[in-house]
């Protein structure tokens, strides 16, 4: 999965940032532009598209039954993971799941799981005999730079939308899922020295590390991850979770938009 | 209506169709000859002069020809041989006998490197399609500064205009020189605002040049540029 | 496939089927090209329930050299279903229904590819199901047709993948999902439509050649419709249209 960087390319993206530019001509907190559909996999419990630019990620969530771990008899389960098959773009190899695939799933895991948006008691059927697992499955089509945020939003959307398939398992009715919060991820790339929001696939492919931050509701802090090689310095971390802060919660708003139709 | 080029029928067909009978005519590019009928073989509109019937695709990979100018990126480097990515099916092979100095065995990664960018001609390409390029030839070098971009190959010919009018306008609208490789890869270098309008016609290019609007899109563009043909 | 289980009634009384359809009517079908902008060809497709993206990426180098051929160009599909695609969630890996699917849906577009072009050269298909309800390897073809046919590799046909199959001893076009679980045979063929040749076929159950016959009929008559909304697909994109 290595990738050719043209050595103009680097150059390019330092010249532009010296002078407060970006290659496409985006402002440096700048995102591109964000669709987003809910309920549009018919096999899936709950599903969202995103189109984050030219990337476009589905997510589908699926529910099964089982029995619960004997350490959690009150509990059910909550797994996220994502593919980046070959389709989505021609670094992609075919093989086993890649690191970057496994690290992508694990830290939008991270960022649902630990804002607590599901409580995983209301998953409970039987205590200590029968609970749900949900599972959310990440598929990136296309890959145009920050896959990072077009999943985390697709997932969290996902769930927020998602049917409880209780009748198809003879449990019940079938009922909205409660999720009581909507955490959001925002990405940021070192390109050209300084980082920048939402990176395209330029920036990317000529840029240096990324930071993901997952905010809660409450713009507390839920997640945390730091991809690639490079350093940063706390003053450069401050200045992004500000930034964070502020898109975290126009993207909450874009979700809240969606679920009131 | 559509985007046809010049010369070209308006009727776009589709792998497979039917256009015509073998009786009068040679296949060119995009169709095949079955039995006594032409069959089109890719995406395109359908271009038919006296003796040849042939298709220009909408969309297709470069295919490297012997004299080519190409815009190249170094993918990797042995002891005497180079070799580049030009847009092609295959890597470009360049030789250090065919490199602009005289490169000790050995010596090849001091010379140029990986992600290196190069302005080179293809040389030849043998009958198992292996591409050999060389940069002994005026203006042929390495390029140290500019931007690189690329546009479909299909678009390369409406990017510069009839007899390259419009490659000649750009330059002289952004004050930069500009090179078009026969790879559709793109290069420029001047000041950043004129390197701001190159980028923006090649986005424009990308969008909308197969609209038939284009061109009268891209005389505003530059002509409407401080420093354009006023 | 098993035989029809006797308590799953599969056809009306007035010869209908369950979803309302005509013995030898087939669901409804979109396509869609240029939808992902990373390939140099892309297609989706929607057939009844069943939605199919494909990507092409090529002509490459053939990689790694044991797949690599003197002569001509190798076509490398990957079938792959969505976990989230059937209503039991499919786990992510290797898959060995897939893997043949793969295989002969290489073998069909090798048929039809003017492969000599490429020597040496590879041309990768990405075929991903979103959502599966019976029929999706022929959906899958139909994708990876247009796929191709969007990314320009010269091909002297492009291939309509369809199926039909029986139920309750009839003769129907186009299984749906329970048709396909409970019915007594599946016939899934990708036709060539210019030249009417059949360059993929599969078929698994109970039928007598006259039954065969009709089925191929019916996958004929279908494959017809199925390519013009394929060509409407590919000019849309470039002929002046809205």
């Amino acid at each position: 999965m290595v990738e050719l960087v043209p050595s103009l390319l680097r150059q390019e993206l330092s010249n532009l940032a010296d002078v407060d530019q970006r290659i496409d001509g985006r402002s440096r907190w700048q995102s591109r532009d964000v669709k987003l559909e809910v309920n549009c996999l018919y096999n899936g419990d709950g599903s969202a598209k995103v189109t984050w630019g030219d990337t476009i990620v589905y997510a589908g969530v699926k529910f099964e039954v089982r029995t619960p771990w004997p350490d959690r008899p009150n509990e059910g389960s909550l797994m996220c993971g994502a593919e980046l098959r070959p389709i989505a773009g021609r670094k992609y190899e075919p093989g086993p799941p890649s690191p970057e695939s496994i690290e992508l799933g694990r830290v939008v895991d991270r960022g649902i799981r630990e804002s607590g948006c599901i409580d995983l008691e209301s998953l409970c059927i039987i205590p200590g005999e029968k609970v749900y697992g949900v599972m959310i499955d990440i598929h990136v089509l296309s890959d145009c730079g920050n896959i990072f945020d077009a999943s985390a939003l697709a997932a969290i959307a996902a769930l927020r939308t998602t049917i409880v398939p209780a009748s198809t398992f003879d449990i019940g009715d079938d009922h909205p899922l409660i999720v009581s919060k909507a955490p959001m991820m925002c990405s940021f790339t070192r390109v050209g020295g300084r980082y920048v929001l939402d990176a395209n696939e330029q920036e990317e492919l000529g840029g240096n590390e990324r930071i993901h931050i997952t905010l809660g509701d409450d713009g507390h802090l839920h997640s945390l991850q730091k991809g690639l090689k490079g350093v940063f310095t706390p003053a450069e971390f401050a200045e992004i979770l500000d930034v964070a802060q502020q898109r975290c919660t126009e993207l909450r708003d874009m979700v809240s938009a969606m679920e009131a139709n | 209506m559509n985007g046809a080029a010049e010369g070209a029928e308006q009727r776009l067909v589709t792998p497979g169709e039917v256009i015509g009978t073998s009786l009068d005519k040679r296949a060119g590019i995009g169709v095949l000859s079955q039995g006594e009928g032409m069959i089109a073989t890719r995406l395109g509109w359908v271009r038919e002069n006296n003796d040849t019937i042939s298709i220009d695709p909408i969309n297709s990979r470069y295919t490297p020809r012997s004299g080519d100018l190409v815009i190249g990126i170094i993918e990797a480097v042995r002891n005497n041989l180079w070799f580049a990515d030009v847009l092609g099916p295959f890597n470009g092979l360049l030789p250090m006998s065919l490199a602009p100095w005289k490169v000790e065995f050995g010596a090849a990664r001091q010379f140029m490197d990986v992600g290196d960018v190069i302005l080179a001609r293809v040389q030849e390409v043998d009958e198992s399609h292996s591409v050999v390029l060389t940069m002994k030839g005026v203006g042929l070098r390495k390029l140290k500064e500019g931007v690189m971009s690329s546009v479909p190959m299909n678009l390369v010919s409406k990017l510069k205009g009839e007899n390259d009018e419009n490659l000649r306008a750009l330059s002289a609208a952004s004050d930069c020189r500009v090179i078009v490789g026969e790879n559709g890869r793109i290069w420029a270098d001047g000041n950043s605002k004129g390197v701001d309008l190159v980028r923006k016609v090649i986005n424009l290019v990308t969008k909308e040049g197969h609209k038939n609007t284009f061109q009268q899109s891209l005389s505003d563009m530059i002509g409407n540029t401080p420093g354009g043909d006023e | 496939m098993m035989g029809g289980y006797g308590d799953v009634k599969l056809l009306n009384d007035d010869g209908t089927r369950l979803d309302g359809r005509a013995i030898d009517e087939m669901r409804p079908v979109t396509a869609e090209v240029g939808v992902l902008p990373a390939a140099d060809g892309s297609a989706m497709v929607t057939h009844g329930l069943n939605v199919a993206v494909a990507a092409v990426y090529g002509p490459v180098e053939a990689h790694p050299r044991k797949i690599q051929r003197q002569d001509r160009a190798v076509v490398d599909v990957r079938y792959n279903m969505a976990p989230f695609s059937t209503s039991d969630r499919i786990r992510p890996g290797y898959n060995r229904r897939s893997r043949e699917i793969s295989k002969v849906t290489a073998e069909a577009l090798e048929s039809v590819v003017l492969v000599e072009r490429f020597p040496r050269a590879k041309i990768s298909v990405e075929i991903e199901i979103l959502a599966a309800e019976a029929g999706t390897r022929c959906v899958g073809i139909t994708a990876a047709s247009l796929a191709l046919a969007d990314a320009g590799i010269p091909m002297r046909d492009m291939i309509v993948g369809v199926a039909s199959g029986k139920v309750e001893d009839i003769v129907v076009l186009d299984l749906d999902k329970a048709e396909d679980n409970y019915g007594q045979a599946d016939l899934p063929v990708g036709i060539l439509p210019t030249t009417g040749e059949i360059a993929f076929l599969q078929m698994d159950g109970d039928l007598s050649p006259e039954e065969y016959d009709t089925c191929m009929e019916y996958n004929f008559k279908a494959a017809k419709e199925i390519h013009e909304i394929m060509v409407d697909a590919l000019k849309a994109k470039y002929d002046g249209g809205a």
